[in-house]
């Protein structure tokens, strides 16, 4: 089959790369486009089409398209270029069975469960459908606990005295989610970091392929409960580039002022957590009882707190009266009084900052390769911020400051996330001045069949760049392939570059740092078995054939 | 023992074991926001502790996934008796959005017995609130014989 060509609405250019010549043409793209979007892979007509999404900081947005048999798929691996690269690729082959050759980590798996059979079809091809993975899953699954997949410290394989092998997870006191991290350390430092995640994959791709566009929208919403507001959002930005709906103006401010609203629950969220792993309990406790007050606000505008399935295809499922604004006006005023107070006694606070500055450091050009996002990247100073270089909703209407600081570190990075805050609450005051009239519900929920084609749609959810793509077949009610990419996962490459040197008792503040949502990044994701050494070389007292991660 | 006793066992302070079998954060934050100063559970003596082994309450948030399940059964098992299992979410209930996904076993019930469901997408922390308060004056099974109640002890 030919390619398909994104609409040209996007203004996005996608050139068809034969799979032996990849290598080379990411090579000569990444000059130009450093950032790596992501790598969607689509099962369609026996062929595996991998698509490559680059940035250049600017929106204009570039993609090279490679066309695999889906039997025995494989390519060159690009991870050489992009350090974040590896992570993608291997997302797509424990949903695909890709084999990318040359990949750092050959022959494990990051997203599958440990029960998961080493034969068995990939999860996402077409051809296997949910009802024989349930068999085939239902057939091995058993109760035991995982067996400890980090070999422990006194092992004999182990000669290296200096070198202790700790495992820090799946449930650990400073990790509120389950993610396992096998930590290499020499001493107190840390000397090599591997995640292993999977353990919250809910397989959500492929359920959404199995649910229609709109309960599809609930599904997604439902990714991570933090930023639920942006997955729906940026889903039913997709869905409507794919279907051809329009919002109206109305609809649009409302779901802009429900974001910003999502925006400072989830940065005053960060920043009080923040505290509690820094030992200062009395930040945590004052935050979360301040950030009551814009969930009280969430609760008024669409009915629940958390997940507020507030947005619909074409527009929103409530409007919001004149006397609700006044209220967000007012509260949003006593929020910003409030949290003045709050982070200036903090961020003045000797002892935070001693405890925060150049802990975890890294540079622009780490978080450029690893493929960083949102306040991770701002606070290394690169100010790629979606809402600015690809306007969507009301922002291009509203005015607002990308914020960025030099430095590269915890404390960069809670500054990043306060002064952000200061610049959602401006953005709030704006959209309650100048929210256009009108009816901003759609007439009927959308209930009807897909067209042909493929659409993307990228936000700026309070972690950083959210990716969503969709292809439509016609005459289907659901979509034919949905794709997330979530800013956690990237993100986490550069949190585990970022810990080496540092001790363990900085494992907390760092893996805070990036403001880390694991349901976010394992709703396609498995599990990482028999991790090889990376792009890092370990101490020479370490057996060259050590390897950090489950033997099996 | 039985489990209809060991909830009349834990009396005063009880204290809480977080687990998030598959969560989306929904509930883990609403959890957390229970603790914090508005809603404040520690009134009734309730805290969250690092270790199974002190806890009193297991509160599992999130479907059970395949890569879980070990781990829940694991950790239930450790906690000493008398012990509760709350599962917060519909997802710990029954699965909730994400049944018949192919990695997801369900509720936590398909894992250990006795769960007592606050069903809710996530649950407010008034309701998390008003759970504990139920346990902490040990009116659990009153409420239960209303039928009107969103707590049930199954």
């Amino acid at each position: 089959m030919g390619a398909v060509s994104l609409p040209k609405s996007d203004g996005t250019a996608v050139k068809l790369v034969p799979s032996e010549s990849i290598v080379d043409a990411v090579k000569e793209i990444a000059t130009t486009h450093p950032h790596l979007v992501g790598i969607t892979a689509v099962h369609a007509d026996s062929n595996i089409e991998l698509l490559y999404s680059f940035d250049n900081f600017r929106g204009e947005l570039r993609h090279l398209r490679v066309i695999l048999p889906d039997k025995q798929p494989s390519i060159d691996s690009i991870s050489g270029i992009l350090l974040g690269a590896y992570i993608y690729e291997m997302e797509v082959r424990d949903m695909f069975g890709v084999n990318f050759n040359g990949h750092p980590l050959p022959n494990t798996r990051l997203l599958l469960p440990d029960s998961y059979p080493a034969g068995a079809p990939p999860p996402l091809l077409k051809t296997v459908t949910m009802d024989q993975l349930m068999k085939l899953l239902d057939s091995v699954q058993e109760l035991q606990p995982p067996s400890p997949a980090i070999p422990i410290t006194g092992s004999s394989r182990y000669s290296a005295e200096s070198v202790v092998i700790l495992p820090f997870g799946p449930y650990h006191p400073a990790l509120k989610e389950p993610e396992h991290f096998a930590l290499a350390l020499e001493g107190e430092k840390i000397v090599e970091a591997r995640p292993r995640i999977g353990y919250v994959h809910r397989g959500i791709e492929k359920l959404a392929e199995n649910r229609t566009f709109l309960q599809a929208l609930f599904l997604v919403e439902r990714v991570c409960g933090i930023c639920s507001f942006h997955h729906s959002w940026t889903y039913t930005l997709a869905a409507e580039k794919l279907l051809g709906i329009t919002p109206g103006a109305r609809a649009e401010y409302l779901r802009t002022l429900v974001a910003e609203l999502e925006r400072i629950h989830s940065h005053s969220l960060w920043i009080g957590l923040l505290g509690y792993w820094a030992g200062f309990d009395s930040m945590f406790m004052w935050l979360w009882s301040a950030r009551e007050r814009i969930m009280k606000l969430l609760e008024m505008i669409a009915g629940n707190r958390v997940n507020k399935s507030y947005i619909t295809i074409g527009g929103v499922r409530a409007d919001v009266s004149d006397e609700k604004l006044k209220i967000v006006q007012r509260e949003i005023e006593e929020f910003k009084k409030e949290f003045k107070k709050i982070s200036e006694a903090v961020m003045s606070y000797e002892p935070l900052w001693e405890r925060t500055k150049n802990i975890g450091s890294f540079t622009a050009e780490l978080a450029i390769s690893a493929g960083a996002v949102g306040p991770t990247l701002r606070g290394a100073g690169i100010p790629y911020d979606i809402r600015k270089i690809e306007p969507y909703g009301a922002y291009p209407d509203l005015s607002f400051e990308v914020i960025t600081e030099k430095g590269g570190d915890v404390l960069s990075i809670s500054a990043v996330r306060v002064k952000e805050t200061f610049e959602s609450i401006r953005i709030i005051e704006q959209i309650v001045e100048k929210i256009p009239s009108g009816n901003p519900v759609p007439q009927t929920f959308f209930m009807g069949t897909s067209k042909e084609g493929e659409a993307f749609a990228r936000t700026e959810p309070p972690r950083g760049e959210l990716y969503y793509y969709l292809r439509g077949k016609v005459g289907l009610r659901n979509p034919y392939r949905v794709k997330i990419r979530t800013p956690t996962l990237p993100n986490l490459v550069l949190a585990a570059e970022a810990l080496k040197g540092y001790t363990l008792a900085d494992v907390p503040l760092i893996l805070t740092m990036i403001d880390p949502c694991f349901s976010c990044e394992d709703r396609a994701i498995v599990y990482v078995k028999g991790m090889g050494p990376l792009m890092v070389k370990l101490p020479r007292s370490v057996p060259a054939n050590l390897s950090l991660g489950c033997p099996i | 023992m039985e489990e209809s006793n060991s909830i009349k066992l834990i009396r005063k302070s009880p204290w809480l074991f977080h687990f998030n079998s598959g969560g989306c954060n929904g509930c883990d934050i609403e959890v957390v926001a229970a603790l914090t100063p508005k809603y404040d559970v520690e009134r009734l003596g309730a805290v969250l502790t690092a270790s199974p082994k002190h806890a009193d309450i297991l509160v599992i948030t999130g479907p059970v996934t395949r890569q879980t399940a070990g781990s829940l059964k694991m950790i239930y098992e450790q906690m000493a008796d008398p012990k509760i299992a709350i599962a917060i979410g519909t997802c710990a209930c029954s699965g909730g959005v994400f049944r018949g996904g192919y990695n997801v076993l369900g509720g936590a019930e398909k894992v250990i017995k006795n769960v007592i469901c606050i069903p809710g997408c996530p649950p407010n922390p008034r309701q998390i609130f008003a759970a504990l308060k139920k346990l902490y004056e040990n009116k659990l099974e009153e409420e239960k014989d209303d039928g009107g109640s969103k707590l049930t002890k199954e």
